[in-house]
């Protein structure tokens, strides 16, 4: 039987919940809000712990709610976007006809350290370039491996929508890393 | 990559990638993108916590429907 201390719950269980949170909704000031309204909402719902999750099962059951309501409310506008930066450069990647315009080149396989820090800021540069409702779908798939189901569910997107944001955020992705050295890096 | 593929969808696939080195090579570098941004959020994941200032923030809006 587990008890309930409001008092311990930010400095036990604060920086777990943020990391949680963070990696789902991919910015600190939306995790921060999330972590404030679960123990918000924790600290309501006290009389209904039952005491045979632990806390934390407990508090992260209610973090999961806030962060599906914080994504929706932050992802109310669902048009796939058109004609808008990026998008030509990933047109240009195909011929009329559907095949590629031009031979891929292969990437590298970075390993020196310093490497792959100049790699890790243009990840973050690109996925900042990508359009918001492009970049949550692309991170909830890519980067925290929900299902694609999942995802439109939670986004409420229709599944067409969502592959085509889907896919259209990895194509812009691609290129992106691509033109900012990806197809140098570490070449062998 | 996302779901498994009917097996008549994922043949043709598999015959379009050996033919298709384009394609392949695609394949391959978004595999690679997910796997460098999983390394990146997990290498994150392990130093992050919550800013002091938004620690803050909390504790004090926790006090105050404490209190209330």
């Amino acid at each position: 039987m587990n008890t309930l201390d409001a008092r311990t719950w930010l400095a036990d269980h604060g920086d777990y919940l943020f990391r949680v949170a963070r990696r789902q909704l991919h910015s600190d000031e939306l995790a921060e809000d999330a972590v404030q309204e679960t123990l918000l909402a924790a600290l309501s719902a006290q009389a209904r712990y039952a005491g045979d999750a632990s806390p934390r099962t407990w508090l992260t059951g209610i973090l999961k709610h806030k962060i599906v309501d914080l994504i929706r409310r932050n992802v109310r506008e669902v048009e796939i976007p058109r004609d808008e930066d990026g998008e030509e450069a990933v047109d240009l990647l195909f011929k009329r006809d559907g095949h590629w315009a031009e031979p891929l080149r292969p990437w590298g396989n970075p390993h020196a350290e310093a490497e792959m820090s100049q790699l890790r800021r243009v990840l973050d540069q690109c996925a900042d370039r990508l359009k918001p409702v492009m970049a949550q779908v692309f991170s909830l798939r890519e980067v925290a491996g929900m299902e694609t189901e999942e995802i439109c569910k939670e986004l409420n997107i229709t599944p067409t929508n969502c592959w085509v944001l889907l896919h259209r955020a990895r194509l812009f992705m691609r290129q992106c890393l691509e033109m900012n050295g990806f197809s140098k890096a570490g070449a062998v | 990559m996302d779901e498994r593929l009917p097996l008549s969808n994922r043949m043709a696939l598999r015959f379009h990638l050996a033919i298709c080195k384009n394609c392949t090579r695609f394949n391959q570098q978004l595999q690679q993108m997910r796997r460098l941004f999983r390394e990146e959020a997990a290498a994150d994941d392990d130093a992050a916590g919550l800013a002091p200032e938004a620690r803050q923030r909390i504790e004090t809006a926790l006090q105050k429907k404490l209190g209330s």
